[in-house]
């Protein structure tokens, strides 16, 4: 027997794509649902005011320092006892980790937006142009700019965290090679096949990020 | 006073006052500007210059006192302001241009978004205002490809793009370097000769001095000369002002 015998992972290749097909969605999912509570929480910390500011202040806080298997568990194990509704694991993990990639993004947006230097809000402004076009053509566009790194950044951590979900039974790929593995000890070519699967999925999202960022800087000189 | 003389001011500020904590900014500042006067602000920094002039567009509010700018005033409706802000054209020490817009977008933004031209409209008239400040060549470059004499004409270009009644300049020429303020000044004096309302903050005395209908002394939070240029140089009536001037000219 080969230490790493090739064929197992062209057998088992079907168990790994459901784990995969788990994997993006988790993925995709949660950085699409992340965006949106990110956005929400970035403005109301930056345009409203008293109670409003403190509680996003507050989740922001909470979600981005609560290692996110404690989370997953928590509403995977207490949603019943509080709720009384049983979330399914996907479900579970789903939401865990919008909240998590929601709290990290809100974050990151807010940041971006107090580096746009404020000199240019207020040309703007000075100019008369209507506050829904000042954000919208002058401080988002240059904002964005500024967050692309750091939203590769999050794209990554989002990844490696959808692993975490195998722990409270989601068919991703971690579940799915150690499931497999279990049957037929191949775990050396399961794992492998799986850090090439992450990579496949991170390396075109960093590459066409910043392939992005680099057409914008050239296209300035 | 000889205010019967002159035609309707366009601008009166009335006791304006403005406080940052214990610090007071300005107190009781009084400044009546008419249609096509151009009025100075010198003073030594610090002395609330920009404070006072970035309050006449409301990038400052202030806490007492009536800015009347052409028949609107603030404090007043929450629409006010921007309606003033859409007749009063800034200009901005560091350009402020839109980095990550070309020039030809820098100019098109406001007049399309806050007075409704059409796209063509607002072209024909970036590329008209860019001929007069002599930039036309520039139009498609971004600013970050322009020297700062130029940047800075195309941030006047910009605000004259919305045809505003009044000019607000603050300290136009400070971030430039000394072979560039003539072009920029060149642009300033030309508006002048067109007969537009303008209050400009500046260092440049002798550009003050050739160009104002009045200057103003600002010193300390409050207005303490305001006299027709020859008498503001030549017999400076306060001593603060003679200080003043001995140590800048």
């Amino acid at each position: 027997m080969k230490l790493f015998e090739f064929s197992e992972v062209v057998r088992y290749l079907p168990e790994l794509w459901v784990g995969l097909r788990f994997t993006l969605l988790l993925v995709f999912a949660s950085l699409a649902i992340g965006t949106v509570i990110g956005l929400l929480v970035c403005f109301g910390r930056l345009l409203g005011r008293g109670l409003l500011v403190r509680l996003c202040a507050i989740y922001t806080t909470i979600f981005r320092g609560i290692p996110e298997a404690v989370l997953m568990f928590w509403l995977y194990y207490c949603g019943p006892l509080l709720g009384g509704v049983r979330p399914s694991s996907l479900m579970a993990a789903l939401v865990a980790m919008s909240l998590y990639v929601g709290a990290l993004l809100s974050e990151i947006f807010r940041g971006g937006i107090l580096a746009v230097p404020r000199g240019q809000a207020e040309a703007a402004r000075s100019l008369g142009v209507p506050e829904f076009w000042v954000w919208t053509s002058v401080i988002l566009p240059q904002a964005f700019r500024i967050v692309i790194p750091a939203l590769i950044g999050v794209a990554a951590l989002t990844v490696k965290v959808s692993g975490i979900a195998s722990t409270i039974g989601v068919t991703e790929l971690v579940f799915q090679a150690n499931v497999i593995g279990g049957q037929s000890y191949r775990y050396f070519e399961l794992f492998t096949a799986v850090g090439v699967f992450y990579f496949l999925i991170l390396f075109p999202m960093s590459m066409i990020a910043k392939g992005y960022e680099r057409r914008l800087m050239t296209r300035r000189k | 006073m000889e205010r019967d003389q002159k035609p309707a001011p366009i601008v009166v500020c009335t006791k304006v006052c403005k406080r940052y904590g214990t610090f007071v900014a300005l107190r009781d500042v009084n400044l009546d500007v008419s249609k096509g006067e151009v009025v100075c602000i010198v003073g030594p920094s610090g002395g609330g210059k920009s404070t006072f002039l970035r309050t006449i567009n409301g990038l400052e509010t202030i806490d007492s006192g009536t800015i009347c700018f052409d028949g609107i005033t603030i404090p007043g409706p929450a629409r006010n302001v921007g309606l003033i802000r859409r007749e009063a054209g800034m200009v901005f020490q560091s350009f402020n241009l839109f980095p990550h817009m070309t020039v030809r977008k820098n100019l098109i933004l406001a007049p399309v978004r806050a007075r409704g031209l059409s796209h063509a409209e607002a072209n024909e008239r970036a590329e008209r205002l860019l001929k007069r400040v002599g930039i036309a060549s520039q139009i498609d470059k971004y600013p970050d490809q322009l020297s700062g004499g130029q940047q800075q004409r195309v941030a006047i270009a910009r605000a004259l793009a919305m045809e505003p009644k009044v000019m607000l300049f603050d300290e136009p020429t400070s971030a430039l370097d000394p072979e560039m303020v003539k072009e920029v000044l060149e642009v300033v004096r030309e508006l002048a000769a067109s007969g537009m309302t303008m209050i400009i903050v500046t260092h440049e005395m002798g550009f003050a001095r050739e160009i104002s209908s009045r200057v103003v002394f600002m010193v300390e939070g409050s207005i303490a000369v305001d006299a027709p240029p020859e008498q503001f140089f030549n017999a400076p009536s306060e001593p603060r002002l003679e200080s003043f001037l001995s140590k800048v000219l």
